[in-house]
């Protein structure tokens, strides 16, 4: 029996906490759906501290709990608590944004955090409970574990497009339950007395009868659907727009990519970078939201191109590049929010458009809506893969109005390497434009500005800032990049000075010509380009960067966090240049992760040092060692997993379709390792950390050229390679816990606090993988998954003496 | 069971204390926007004596949510519900200052919100029309605005971004609503040498404001930063700054 409810429990909860991702990501912020992983891993960690606790204080615990009854009511109590934590989360008026100055939400943040853990709290009892009771099974637990939890990590991507969150989450809740209780009615109907077989299946079959009614869409009473239906934050762009006047959402799908609505409205009027020369009208428009936010603006089709109504574009900032198109040009649009450059693309006249836009379904609207080809995939692996050369590439993609928002957003348009894969795609007079937000203090637009020098420096280019030029209006900027200096700019003066755009960077432009229309205290942002180019000309920029409030330097490929701004060194001035306001600071993503990591050390040092004083004190074997083993084994196994995750999300283009692609390889390759631990003694360990270790350095050497080499295949192959790249690795990394958890702990306590460490380690392990990754790459998280094997190998200690001590006792 | 009554006994006590400390007296509302109006808005810059007295009058704790009373005066902005704000006082007094109003102006407000905006400019201005496109506020600000008797404005439940053409021109314009480009059709409504005004970033941290006048057929845009941001210098509230 507790195997098959392992499975169950392992599938459900990797679900529960998945779906959970995406319902903090639709009814708060993206940021904030971190919170969740750390709310999992660390009420498994606190199952362990509890059994480790009971266990040395009543003997034999560990057959009792396991015995059936006992199974049965911690599956009821995941089910119910899971219930209830959703119902509570989709309910409770807990407001972000009224955080800082309301006592009462610290309560209802703190009722949700407590709520959440408990089904996973519940589903950690069981798997800790096995490990306990059957040491000598570790393998087929472990086995069992990882295979439920890989297909709850691919349970969501079939199943949320048909159910969405909230219904999926009641289906995988209810599951282990009512699965048992059937299961448990045949065997009693075998075995047992036919009454209380009766009974237990009549019960089983009304909750499932009323689960599937629920998720079915069957029962559509209007307390089933508050129940499952996940409202956006009141803050997000949609919620804002659904309180117009006769607006309604005319279209809407659910996937692992997000949630996307489609709004119609006469009330939308979006024009980004608009000249305030246009004297007529905006088109009608309709807007596709992605969990409520990045909205993607189309506008009509009959009245875009060289209508009245679809001038419009061409007085927009983003125009700026199409006055150098030849005649008949070819415009690659990459599509990502925003929404002008198709307008702009038609009104030019261009020879040819081609659109790249990699969530499939909003692809398939804007083809629909502008009847137009679409390519859906990834704009890295589509440029990757082609050999096209294109007169214009429009980046469509205005940035983040709520700075803060969306530092942890993994974004490859924006880096070094991008930008060279643009200039790479670009006919010799081609033009890269990008429009994006005007922020200030300036920041985005230095980085950009940067990432295109280094770019064009990788190409070759001799005096890179030659080939750039920079525009804007009172909110905009657009950066136009080419392969070809920019030695005439007539064109664009005139468009410039028509339309009462300023200038901001232009190689030999005046002071004059940066504040002219639009006017600054001070030409701050021409300034910090200025100051820029000249340090990058008297090779200073390391020190330019280095002196900047913000962190501004360009972004690669191993640290694609165009959003990320934060320097901690230079807290205090931010926090005094923004106005002294712990608002604009406690917008970032990257504090509240910080208070998440803090909060996790606390929590950690607590569930660890808790046992140590009530474990037994008459043990054989020191207990540090113990710890350290099974804390640097946990913190290895997130470090790995986490890498992964990151680093192929350039190969899977998505961050939840690459988070629920390596946690299924890595489950599934990890419990083989586990199964086959079954036939490895303890000898076998010490090689299976030196042979992680070598296809850890294998990796760090290999990956990156192989990431970009596979990026030109398809985007079928590329799936399958990324997944067979994470099978040797995988693999071995299933051997450290089931070898240390059979042979290593003396008692069933220690092995439930074995359990609890490995839980600790692996959630402070993933929220420091994330500091990692924003400031020093994605490679850097690698090397810690070594050095976490390594000192697990060390703190084996002389293993030979350790197997010596066990065969002697 | 004695835990149990005492933990209960301190968390009660830390969600009522802070609520009890601002009694819902008139004097005690009054002493509080007169602080506010002397710390946060005057010591940073404004100085208009009619902005300030009209901020020293209208009673801003009855344009939040009742739980948000006691923080009504405090230097930041505040969530009213349904995902809308209600502007940090400072920036009300600043945007207020540079439409530099006359008695007897008409001004045209976009996105009426919590009415407070609404509320400041009546005190100064002869007539205010006020706009605002979602239903719910317009109704819950307009009530207010009835009930405070603020009988020169005007709330309208519309689309802000036509203006109100039938009562155009305006003397000024104020848009608080968010908006991505400059109507067209406010632009037009402005009365030649009239200004336009806007806050640019999200409602909790806006970085500068943007200042249109209108010249002829030609428009002068002007930011007016500080507001939030201080370029690497220092910071509105420093001691330099408090002397002025």
């Amino acid at each position: 029996m507790i195997l098959v409810t392992i499975f169950l429990l392992s599938l459900s909860s990797l679900t529960f906490e998945i779906l959970l991702t995406r319902v903090f990501s639709i009814a708060q912020w993206n940021h904030l759906s971190f919170m969740v992983i750390s709310i999992a891993l660390f009420a498994f960690g606190a199952s362990g501290t509890l059994l480790s606790l009971l266990g040395e204080k009543r003997a034999g615990w560990e057959e009792r709990l396991t015995r059936s009854r006992p199974l049965k009511v911690f599956i009821f109590l995941y089910t119910a608590t899971g219930l209830l934590s959703f119902a509570v989360l989709n309910h409770i008026p807990l407001d972000y944004f009224r955080l800082p100055i309301e006592p009462v939400q610290s309560v209802y943040l703190l009722i949700v955090y407590l709520l959440l853990s408990l089904p996973f709290f519940f589903s950690g009892l069981i798997v800790s409970l096995a490990y306990a009771r059957l040491p000598e099974r570790t393998g087929h637990i472990y086995w069992v574990s990882m295979t439920g939890s890989a297909c709850g990590a691919l349970l969501p991507f079939l199943l949320l497009p048909l159910l969405g969150e909230g219904r999926l989450i009641l289906l995988v809740v209810i599951l282990p339950l009512g699965l048992i209780l059937l299961r448990d009615a045949d065997q009693e109907n075998t075995g047992g007395s036919r009454k209380s077989s009766h009974r237990v299946r009549t019960i089983a079959s009304l909750l499932m009868a009323i689960g599937i009614g629920v998720i079915l869409g069957a029962v559509n009473h209007p307390w089933v659907n508050a129940l499952v239906n996940v409202t956006p934050s009141p803050y997000k762009p949609l919620s804002h727009v659904l309180q117009y006047p006769d607006t309604e959402i005319v279209e809407t799908a659910t996937s692992l990519r997000g949630r996307i609505d489609r709004v119609k409205s006469d009330h939308l009027h979006v024009a980004s970078g608009l000249s305030l020369k246009y004297p007529g009208p905006l088109p009608e428009q309709t807007a596709i939201f992605n969990d409520g936010g990045n909205p993607l603006i189309l506008y009509r089709r009959d009245a875009v191109g060289s209508s009245e109504e679809g001038r419009f574009a061409r007085f927009t900032l983003s125009f700026a590049a199409y006055h150098l198109l030849p005649p008949r040009g070819h415009v690659l649009v990459i599509q990502q929010g925003g929404g002008l450059a198709i307008p702009c693309a038609l009104s030019s006249e261009a020879g040819k458009i081609s659109i790249v836009a990699s969530h499939p379904h909003i692809a398939r609207m804007i083809e629909r809506h502008y009847r137009l080809p679409v390519i859906s995939t990834t704009p890295r692996a589509f440029l990757a893969g082609t050999r096209d050369r294109f007169d214009i590439i429009h980046v469509d993609n205005s940035g983040n109005s709520l700075p803060g928002t969306a530092v942890l957003n993994q974004d490859y348009l924006f880096t070094r390497q991008a930008v060279s894969e643009y200039l790479n795609h670009l006919n010799p007079q081609g033009i890269l434009t990008i429009t994006r937000k005007l922020h200030l203090p300036p920041s985005d637009i230095i980085r950009l500005w940067a990432t295109a020098y280094e770019g064009l420096e990788s190409i070759g280019i001799d005096h890179p800032e030659r080939h750039i030029l920079v525009l804007r209006n009172w909110d905009m900027f657009t950066l136009l990049v080419s392969p070809t200096s920019f030695s005439d700019t007539g064109v664009l003066k005139t468009f410039a000075r028509d339309l009462n755009f300023d200038w901001v960077y232009a190689p030999g432009m005046s002071k004059e010509m940066a504040n002219r229309f639009n006017v600054f205290d001070t030409p701050f942002h021409y300034l910090a380009l200025h100051d820029l180019e000249e340090a990058y000309r008297m090779g200073r920029a390391d020190q330019y960067f280095k002196q900047y409030l913000l962190d501004v330097s360009p972004q690669s490929d191993h640290r694609p966090f165009p959003n990320r701004f934060l320097k901690w060194s230079r807290l205090k001035a931010i926090y005094k240049s923004t106005g002294s306001r712990f608002y604009s600071l406690a917008m970032s993503g990257e504090m509240v992760v910080s208070v998440v990591f803090i909060e996790a050390l606390v929590l950690s040092i607590l569930l660890l040092l808790l046992p140590v004083f009530s474990l037994s004190k008459h043990r054989s074997r020191p207990l540090l060692p113990l710890t350290l083993y099974f804390f640097s084994i946990g913190a290895g196994f997130m470090f790995l997993e986490l890498f992964f995750i990151k680093a192929l999300m350039l190969l899977f283009g998505d961050p939840i379709i690459s988070l629920t692609m390596v946690l299924a390889g890595i489950m599934v390759s990890s419990g083989i390792g586990g199964f086959c631990s079954q036939w490895i003694g303890l000898k076998g360990l010490r090689y299976a950390l030196f042979g992680l270790a070598m296809v850890l350095i294998l990796l760090f050497i290999s990956l990156d050229a192989l990431v970009h080499h596979l990026l030109r295949f398809p985007d079928s192959l590329r799936y399958l390679f990324a997944l067979l790249l994470l099978f040797p690795p995988g693999v071995l990394i299933g051997l450290p816990f089931t070898l240390g958890m059979r042979y290593l702990p003396e008692s069933p306590a220690e092995r439930a606090y074995a359990w609890a460490v490995n839980g600790c380690a692996s959630v402070l392990a993933a929220i420091a993988s994330m500091y990692i990754a924003l400031s020093l790459g994605f490679p850097m998280i690698l090397v810690c998954a070594f050095i976490a094997y390594v000192l697990a190998f060390l703190s084996m200690n002389n293993v030979d003496n350790l197997v010596k001590s066990i065969t002697d006792g | 069971m004695k835990r149990a009554l005492l933990a209960f006994v301190i968390l009660a006590t830390f969600l009522v204390l802070p609520a009890a400390s601002l009694e819902d007296t008139p004097s005690k509302y009054r002493r509080a926007r007169q602080r506010m109006v002397d710390h946060q808005v005057r010591l940073r810059g404004v100085s208009d004596g009619k902005v300030l007295a009209a901020m020293a009058a209208v009673p801003r704790h009855r344009f939040v949510p009742q739980a948000l009373k006691r923080k009504a005066y405090e230097d930041h902005p505040l969530p009213i519900g349904s995902g809308q704000t209600i502007s940090q006082p400072y920036i009300v007094g600043l945007m207020t200052e540079a439409l530099k109003l006359k008695a007897n102006d008409h001004i045209l407000e976009i996105g009426t919100g919590s009415g407070y905006q609404a509320a400041v400019l009546a005190k100064i201005v002869k007539m205010v029309t006020t706009i605002e496109i979602k239903e719910k506020l317009h109704k819950r600000a307009a009530n207010i605005l009835g009930e405070l008797g603020y009988n020169n404005v005007e709330p309208i439940h519309g689309d802000g971004y036509f203006g109100q053409a039938n009562a155009a021109p305006f003397d000024g314009i104020m848009v608080t609503a968010a908006v991505d480009h400059i109507p067209p059709p406010l632009l037009k409504q402005l009365k030649d040498g009239a200004r336009l005004i806007l806050p640019l970033g999200n409602p909790f941290s806006y970085q500068n404001l943007v200042l249109i006048t209108k010249k002829g057929d030609d428009f002068i845009t002007k930011q007016i930063t500080g507001v939030l941001f201080v370029p690497l210098t220092g910071h509105a509230l420093d001691k330099n700054n408090r002397k002025r």
